[in-house]
């Protein structure tokens, strides 16, 4: 019983801290996930600006390589000259300063003079088409930025080139379909200066990187902006360049390890970017991870969006981020509920220790120790139960006092009455042979006709003293006789209306009326008729004597339960007179054996001391009633035992 | 007629001589039930008056060994300290009636003819054993 209140407090304890828990979790981790992406989301939008810039750099740094070149005065006068091998000598240091992957010149009519490559100086008709220098020829001014060229024109550039830019087009899970196999085409980073004698052009100086295949941007990109970080053996920070939707430079890894050359890009950032030129910024499955990723277009010196720049984060370092603080949300809440136990476990321990308590003292109570320790009183509820349990336990202690007292009375009693009982028969005997010899040799002298007048009145008085004596001991015999009851199922009203009628001649005789009320429906009592017609004989007497001419007698029959033996049933009879009362210090001798009001000679004062044991002896009590003056009330109470309910109910 | 007196106090057995004396009984008194039962084998009683309560040996234990040889000798039993269990034992051994003490002098005798009455009554066909 204890353990259970304790687990329910617990258990309650432990569900109000559970919801708010999985409350707080829940909603804690929307914030944090919302919190960790915004924040991710808001540095990937700056790690795109930066790479964007370093794109634009190397773009710069490209024209700004050219342009000093082209303010060379012997560049001119090599140029002016045709002199091709010379120039050719300076486009590879230039090349080979800027770090430029082709580099050439072209006439003002859109020839090819000479380049880097492995054919230096070109003597074909025909040329493939060389974009950003013709631009720079039509528009007459320098231009730099991304284009596209074609597998002609970087073959012709040079082979190795042309192999570089051919990537295998690696089949794409959510990439947009594509029907080539392969892309041959390149995108690079380039400038074209045209070179000007006072007016006259002398031709376009161009030069580019090829970005297909290349890592050096996009190593750059990852290197300053995300500064090498490292989760969990891979780079936090990945940066690509698109051809369209192919990734043609990147350090994004294939599970194998290797650089994701020749993956697509998922359809629907496809369409956002390239087709309609917005910029990306949302969590995206990259190759083989989820990452949150900027994109935006790549526009070329046409102004056509011919790519898309990309940089990503992983994403797992924030999940870990917030996986951790969720971890440290979870510890505190199991740290709470860990409290609750405890707390659940010292409050009940609180609550319950006074009650636990009360059930040792109640079963202290039990075994009759009557004073048990209940601890100190609380100033709750439970003190209330405690000073309760005290008052019962008082009132339990007055009762069993009581209760002790009654018995040890009774007790007294009856050891008087057995002390008596020893006495009067030891009495009886010695007394009653010398009384022989009495009453014989008086009697017998009584008889003589010899004896004179005076003489016969003395013997007479030691004769009726004699009887006398005689009488006592009859008494003391009877009183100390302890006989068996003869018990028999009796209709009490029609024994104590024999009885009374057996006394009406008595009272008349003295001019005291007598009157019998029956009780009705008295259940039948088992009782030893003879002994019982005894007390009741005795009682009415003594009634008699008390009470004075003209005075009455009422005899009452009723059920009644118990005074003294709580509440058991039985029947009353009620014997009142209107006579002259008993003294109340005489209340209690009033069963005590040879106690008697009446006059020397009239009573041995031992027919109440009798009655008393008998009907003790039917298990039932004399109580007396009285005040001086106007009467007495004997009330004799006498159990139903269950025998005589069931006889009575069979009908016998 | 002779009547045996068995008691074990002196006054008892000189009130019952007097008052069966003065009624005309032949009178045997002896102090306890021994001699009671010597006396029996050399006379023949009438009747037997005998106390209950006596040292050693006592009224009951007579009256057993006088059914056992005498059963037609009437008993009547005397005592100063009885109660209904020894007078119902009393009269269930074959004792004629009982009688309390003290009693009267002239209530001894009639019982005494009452019983010796009504043996007669009975018929006594044969004499009492010997």
């Amino acid at each position: 019983m204890l353990y259970s209140t304790r687990s329910k407090l617990i258990a309650s304890f432990l569900g109000v801290s559970l919801l708010v828990g999985a409350v707080s979790l829940f909603i804690g981790g929307q914030l944090l996930y919302k919190a960790v992406f915004s924040e991710a989301t808001n540095r990937i939008r700056l790690d795109l600006n930066a790479a964007r810039e370093i794109y634009l750099t190397r773009i710069n740094s490209v024209k700004v390589s050219l342009n000093i070149t082209t303010l060379g005065d012997e560049f001119r006068l090599e140029l002016k000259r045709y002199d091709a091998p010379k120039l050719v000598n300076r486009l590879r240091r230039m090349a080979q300063h800027a770090e430029l992957d082709f580099a050439g010149i072209v006439t003002g009519e859109g020839k090819t003079l000479c380049r880097i490559g492995t054919n230096p100086v070109p003597i074909e008709e025909s040329q493939p088409v060389n974009p950003i220098a013709n631009l720079a020829l039509k528009r007459g001014v320098p231009v730099s930025g991304t284009v596209v060229l074609s597998r002609e024109f970087l073959s012709a550039e040079n082979p190795d080139l042309a192999n570089r830019a051919r990537i295998q087009l690696v089949p794409t899970r959510r990439a947009a379909p594509r029907e080539a196999k392969e892309e041959a085409s390149g995108m690079a980073l380039a400038a074209a200066i045209p070179v000007l004698d006072g007016d006259d052009l002398l031709g376009v100086l161009y030069g580019g990187i090829l970005l297909n295949r290349s890592t050096t941007m996009v190593d750059r990109v990852r290197d300053t902006v995300f500064q090498q970080e490292i989760y969990k053996g891979r780079s936090i920070g990945t940066a690509t360049i698109f051809f369209n939707d192919l990734r043609i430079s990147t350090n994004v890894l294939t599970p194998d390890g290797n650089r994701a050359i020749g993956t697509r890009v998922s359809r629907e950032v496809k369409e956002q970017v390239l087709t309609e030129g917005k910029m990306w910024t949302d969590r995206a499955f990259v190759v083989s991870d989820w990452y949150i990723t900027a994109y935006e277009p790549l526009v070329d010196i046409f102004g056509e969006r011919v790519g898309m720049l990309y940089v990503g984060v992983l994403e797992a370092k924030y999940a870990d981020m917030r996986g951790k603080a969720l971890t440290v949300l979870v510890l505190i809440i199991m740290a709470g509920m860990a409290l609750a136990i405890g707390l659940g476990y010292l409050l009940a321990d609180k609550i319950m220790s006074p009650v636990r308590r009360l059930i040792k003292a109640s079963q202290r109570v039990s075994e009759g120790n009557l004073s048990p320790q209940i601890g100190p009183i609380s100033k709750d509820e439970i003190g209330v139960l405690q000073n309760t349990f005290k008052d019962m336990i008082v009132s339990l202690e007055e009762r069993d006092k009581r209760r002790r007292e009654e018995s040890e009375n009774r007790l007294l009693q009856s050891e008087k009455q057995a002390s008596i009982g020893r006495l009067a028969a030891g009495v009886a005997h010695e007394i009653n042979n010398p009384l022989t010899g009495i009453l014989t040799f008086t009697r017998l002298l009584l008889r003589r006709r010899d004896i004179e007048d005076k003489s016969r009145s003395y013997l007479q008085k030691i004769a009726e003293s004699t009887v006398r004596v005689r009488k006592i001991v009859k008494g003391l015999l009877d009183f100390s006789r302890q006989t068996e009851l003869d018990r028999e199922p009796t209709e009490l009203n029609r024994l104590v209306g024999s009885t009374i009628s057996l006394m009406e001649n008595q009272a008349l005789v003295r001019g005291v009326g007598i009157a019998f009320e029956p009780g009705e429906n008295l259940p039948v009592v088992t009782l030893d008729r003879g002994q019982f017609q005894g007390v009741l004989i005795n009682i009415i007497i003594n009634a008699l004597d008390a009470t004075e001419t003209g005075g009455n007698i009422t005899v009452s029959t009723g059920i009644s339960l118990s005074a003294s033996d709580t509440g058991r049933k039985g029947v009353e009879i009620s014997i009142a007179d209107t006579g002259c009362g008993i003294p109340p210090e005489d209340l209690d001798k009033l069963f005590d054996p040879f106690f008697t009001t009446k006059e020397v000679g009239e009573g041995t004062g031992l027919g109440l001391a009798v009655s008393y044991g008998i009907v003790q002896r039917h298990g039932g009590t004399i109580r007396v009633q009285s005040e001086v003056g106007r009467g007495s009330a004997f009330t004799i109470w006498l159990p139903v035992e269950e025998l005589s309910e069931r006889r009575k109910n069979t009908g016998c | 007629m002779k009547i045996l007196v068995v008691d074990d106090e002196d006054i008892v057995l000189e009130s019952c001589q007097a008052v069966l004396e003065l009624a005309g009984f032949e009178v045997l008194l002896v102090p306890s039930a021994d001699k009671a039962l010597e006396a029996m084998k050399g006379n023949e009683f009438s009747l037997l008056l005998v106390d209950v309560k006596m040292p050693k040996r006592d009224g009951m234990y007579l009256m057993r060994k006088v059914k056992e040889q005498w059963p037609d000798i009437p008993i009547l039993v005397m005592s100063g300290y009885y109660t209904t269990e020894t007078i119902k034992e009393a009269i269930k051994m074959g004792a004629a009636t009982f009688i309390a003490k003290p009693f009267e002098p002239d209530e001894l005798v009639e019982t005494i003819h009452q019983i010796i009455k009504r043996e007669e009554h009975h018929g006594k066909k044969e004499g009492p054993r010997n």
